[in-house]
């Protein structure tokens, strides 16, 4: 039999930056940091400096690790040339915070940029810094403190993250269950049990769903003047800038926890009711399990599992919600506008994103114990979530499922909802966003002005380069 | 009479030096329906959807030019003469002061019967699809309200509902409508339903007739000599092997090299994007001159004919409505589309699966820009990002865009009506359990 040549495809670790291929899990303390440049030469110097610090996907880092993403506007503060410039993709080119990608993100209102901590005025570049332990951490932000300050490099922010028990998120559930598989990481993937996705859905340079190489940047043959870049798959006139790269996106989303469980609790009889009503809203138990698979109550054995779909066993929502947040983020099997379970799969899984994502902030209770955060009173603490996806077509993966799944109130035949979890809900004189919808029998209910249980507090989207890429741009003149 | 939806298309051509003055006038009306949408709505009762638009000249086959032009393009339930009556009258001023910027105007003044004549005589054959089919817009607001009132009422079932039985439920439910004086109309049958898809469907079944018996007659061919038989039997060899033929000149076509679409620049996606930040639905305007060769512009002509017989069973998701049709002796392909949310995630519904991709080959292949294909489905190389480049660089800004209304995806219209039609239907407890879910 011949081999598919997607399947051949050997990843170049040693060209991608390791939080790609890697979560860091060992490593649990992080921190990111938002930079801007003040002087173009210095910073191709810093670059220059940084690269073989660059922790890549070769790499097991065991004890630190170091990525760097940079901004449109930080490229183009290395006076990258216009024709390279040019070659990224609208979307991001524009910036999350241009008037017509907010319009698209939902980003109105309560959540509109105006009201951010950062991210209005688009920072340079962001250095991911992780340790295996705080004082590891501290250790290599010294190192990185040092290194950006005797470039000129002006420190914006600092955001650091801390994982939580058992690996939740902050309203209480067991997050980063579900991801995509590459499937030019495993040694078989004709076995594989679970669906596997084509490395160029998530890294430039390789062939995506669609059998193409992923649109990505480039520069003109003759500007790679030090041969630093490899040649572009599908133009031989153009070097590829964008190979073992991709695009990240960054949210900083802060958790509103006291108001989340204050709302099921006034909504719900008893606190299991409560409970039991987050669930409908997330589409998974807080220990993780899926409503689909123990819609009556959790199963821990259960709460890892991922191999599920909607279509045979929930079409119309009555164990997992269709507006649930898990089912208008990854519709899996079924699209409520489709016609076939094949060819829902087929459409949903060209919309999906790997999530990098780590919560910050203290925790409401130690635990996380729902029970615990339903009756605990407000602490006026911020915590919350920096969602990181990683995706080669921002405007496919990552736009299209906050745009068209997430925020879209007529998803899926619904009428007024937008995601019960991290949509953005209102009320005014053209949409209605502000309602949860759950199927049941003999007539569906319907919460009514859900407040916003997520608030945008930042957001920007990087490029998150190859090695090669990053040589280039701390070489080019 | 019906509750068929229906498209109607009015094309004349225009001097280009007038684009921009004709552009400035349908962006003014285009302002105005923000304060008039509901004047408009009460006097368009029969308008779903109007597009209005210039379209600049464009270039076929490398060197003809195609001249500009202004197109109307309306949606619109019930019969056609009320239709234009309904525009003239209404919209009379605006169509006069716009049409008269073309030569194909008359020079005389135009009373409503004549400026009627004038719509009629400037529209051309579309075909057309309709996302919730029947629907007039009456019902429309009507079918919501039911279905809200009865919501409503539901919840009072709530509390005792999961040990009340499905039977019972539907019947409380018909008996409340019932009850209500405002909702009596919903305890009828609803009508046209037979002389509807009666309508929509005697083409293709009268295609079907004769396709049928002209296989029949061939058989019979060889036992009886009758001429008519052999006259029947000539008509379906005759169009297999006419569209064999036309198939592999087709092939033969598709061997020209592939030439893309210029890639739009980031300032034009802009300005097309701008208009569409409509809460619900939203509209999609590509007109593209055809890939060279005189078989595209056939090919497409018995698409589209065939593609229209079939009409009362094709599904484009998020679609309310949409329309193909040719111009320019067939050499150019105007599609509007009016869908649910943004272009940029409709669009993707088109190539998103292998099925929508081949069925939107088997019209846009023969577009100019638009992706190669090997025997009309088949895809060739970036076949996706060709698709996504052809579909940009060919939408047009829609001067004008009028909707009905504004609130309702056609997942909404269509649960609405199901919900309408199982009142009053005899039903299982499996069937009524997931009637109820329309609520
Ligand atoms: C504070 C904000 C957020 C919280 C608390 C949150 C929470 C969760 C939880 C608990 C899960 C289930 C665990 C799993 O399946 O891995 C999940 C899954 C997921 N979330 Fe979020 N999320 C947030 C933001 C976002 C955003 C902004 C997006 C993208 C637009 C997103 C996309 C996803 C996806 C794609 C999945 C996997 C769904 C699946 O494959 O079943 N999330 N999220």
């Amino acid at each position: 039999m011949v081999a598919n040549p997607i399947d051949m495809t050997v990843l170049e670790k040693d060209d991608i930056q390791g939080l790609l291929l890697r979560g860091h899990g060992q490593l649990s303390s992080a921190s990111y940091l938002l930079y801007a440049f003040t002087n173009p030469a210095k910073a191709r110097h810093f670059l220059q400096v940084l690269v073989p610090k660059v922790t890549t996907a070769a790499e097991k880092p065991e004890d630190t690790a170091i990525q760097i993403a940079l901004t449109y506007d930080g490229m183009a503060y290395l006076n990258l040339p216009d024709p390279v410039m040019q070659s990224f993709c609208r979307e991001f080119k524009e910036g999350m915070t241009a008037a017509h990608r907010q319009f698209i993100l939902g980003d109105t209102g309560e959540n509109a940029p105006k009201n951010w901590n950062w991210g209005e005025k688009s920072p340079h570049f962001m250095l991911m810094v992780f340790g295996k332990s705080p004082e590891a951490l501290q250790l290599a932000l010294a190192e990185v403190n040092a290194l950006t300050s005797s470039h000129g490099i002006t420190a914006l922010h600092v955001l650091p993250t801390g994982m939580l028990h058992n690996r939740k998120e902050h309203f209480g559930f067991r997050d980063d269950i579900s991801r995509p598989v590459i499937r030019e990481l495993l040694k078989n993937p004709e076995n594989a049990q679970e669906e596997t996705f084509p490395a160029g859905e998530f890294i430039m340079g390789y062939k995506n769903l669609y059998e193409e190489y992923a649109s990505c940047p480039t520069v003109p043959a003759a500007m790679d003047k030090k041969g630093d870049l490899p040649p572009h798959p599908d133009d031989s006139n153009l070097k590829d800038l964008g190979k073992n790269g991709t695009y990240l996106v960054f949210r900083q989303m802060e958790q509103k926890v006291h108001a989340f469980w204050q709302y099921m609790k006034a909504q719900s009889k008893d606190n299991q009711s409560a409970i039991a009503l987050a669930s409908k809203m997330v589409g998974r138990w807080p220990d993780g399990s899926p409503l689909t698979l123990c819609p009556a109550r959790p199963t821990p054995s259960l709460s890892e599992a991922n191999d599920f779909g909607f279509w045979q066993d929930d079409k119309a929502g009555l164990k997992c919600p269709i507006g649930s947040h898990i089912r208008r983020t990854n519709p899996r099997d079924h699209l409520v506008t489709e016609t076939s379970q094949k060819d829902s799969t087929e459409m949903a899984a060209k919309h999906r994103m790997i999530r990098k994502g780590r919560p910050y902030g203290p925790p409401f209770v130690p635990d996380l114990n729902p029970e615990k955060m339903i009756t605990r009173k407000e602490d006026n603490q911020e915590r919350g979530l920096h969602f990181i996806c990683m995706v080669t077509d921002i405007r496919r993966q990552f736009e299209f499922v906050q745009n068209n799944w997430v925020n879209f109130h007529k998803f899926g035949g619904l009428e007024h909802d937008a995601d019960p979890i991290i949509g953005n809900h209102y009320h005014n004189e053209s949409r209605k966003t502000d309602e949860f919808s759950l199927p049941q029998y003999p007539v569906r209910r319907k919460l009514d002005q859900l407040p916003n249980f997520t608030l945008i507090k930042g957001g920007a989207y990087f490029f998150f380069p190859g090695i090669k890429a990053l040589q280039y741009m701390a070489d080019h003149d | 009479m019906s509750t068929i939806h229906k498209g109607l298309t009015v094309t004349v051509t225009l001097d280009e030096e007038k684009i921009s003055y004709v552009n400035g006038l349908l962006m003014e009306y285009r302002k105005d329906l923000k304060i008039y949408q509901e004047k408009f709505s009460t006097s368009l009762r029969g308008t779903f959807f109007l597009s209005w638009l210039t379209l600049p000249a464009q270039v076929y086959a490398e060197k003809e030019k195609l001249p500009a032009r202004i197109l109307l393009m309306s949606s619109y339930v019930g019969s056609q003469s009320s239709h234009l009556r309904e525009l003239a009258s209404f919209l009379g001023p605006q169509l006069k002061q716009v049409f008269g910027q073309s030569r194909e105007y008359p020079e005389k003044e135009l009373d409503e019967s004549g400026l009627v004549d004038f719509l009629k005589a400037k529209s051309i054959p579309n075909t057309f699809y309709s996302g919730f089919k029947f629907i007039s817009t009456e019902d429309v607001n009507r079918e919501k309200s039911l279905k809200a009132e009865v919501w409503q009422y539901g919840q009072g079932l709530d509390g005792a509902g999961k040990r009340t039985s499905p039977r019972e439920i539907k019947e409380k439910i018909e008996t409340f409508v019932r009850n209500q004086p405002q909702l009596a109309w919903a305890a009828k049958k609803i009508p046209y339903g037979l002389s509807n898809k009666i309508q929509m469907l005697w083409p293709l079944a009268l295609f079907g007739l004769i396709m049928l018996a002209s296989l029949i007659s061939l058989i019979l061919c060889l036992f009886l000599d009758l001429l008519i038989l052999k006259i029947l039997a000539f008509i379906f060899p005759i169009f297999i092997l006419v569209m064999g033929f036309l198939f592999l000149l087709l092939r033969l076509n598709e061997n020209i090299p592939h030439s893309p679409s210029p890639e739009l620049s980031d300032e034009k996606v802009r300005e097309i994007v701008a208009l569409e930040t409509n809460p619900v639905i939203n509209e999609m305007t590509v007109i593209a001159p055809l890939k060279k060769g005189w078989i595209r512009r056939i090919f497409l002509a018995i698409t589209l004919k065939l593609v229209g017989l079939v009409a009362y069973f094709a599904y484009i998701p998020t679609v309310h409505t949409a329309r193909w049709l040719q111009m320019d002796r067939g050499k150019r392909l105007v599609f509007i589309a009016n869908f649910d949310n943004l272009s940029e995630a409709y669009a993707h519904d088109f190539v998103d699966s292998e099925r929508r991709a081949m069925n939107m080959a088997v019209i846009f292949s023969h577009a100019f820009g638009f992706p190669a294909t090997r025997w009309l489905i088949h895809k060739q190389y970036n076949h996706r990002s060709n698709y996504m480049k052809g579909v940009r660089a060919h939408q047009k800004v829609t001067q004008f865009w009028y909707a009905f209304q504004h609130e309702l995806s056609v997942e909404n219209l269509k649960r609405n009506r199901t919900f309408r039609e199982g009142l009053n239907k005899k039903m299982n407890d499996a069937e009524i359990r997931e009637w109820l879910l329309t609520l």
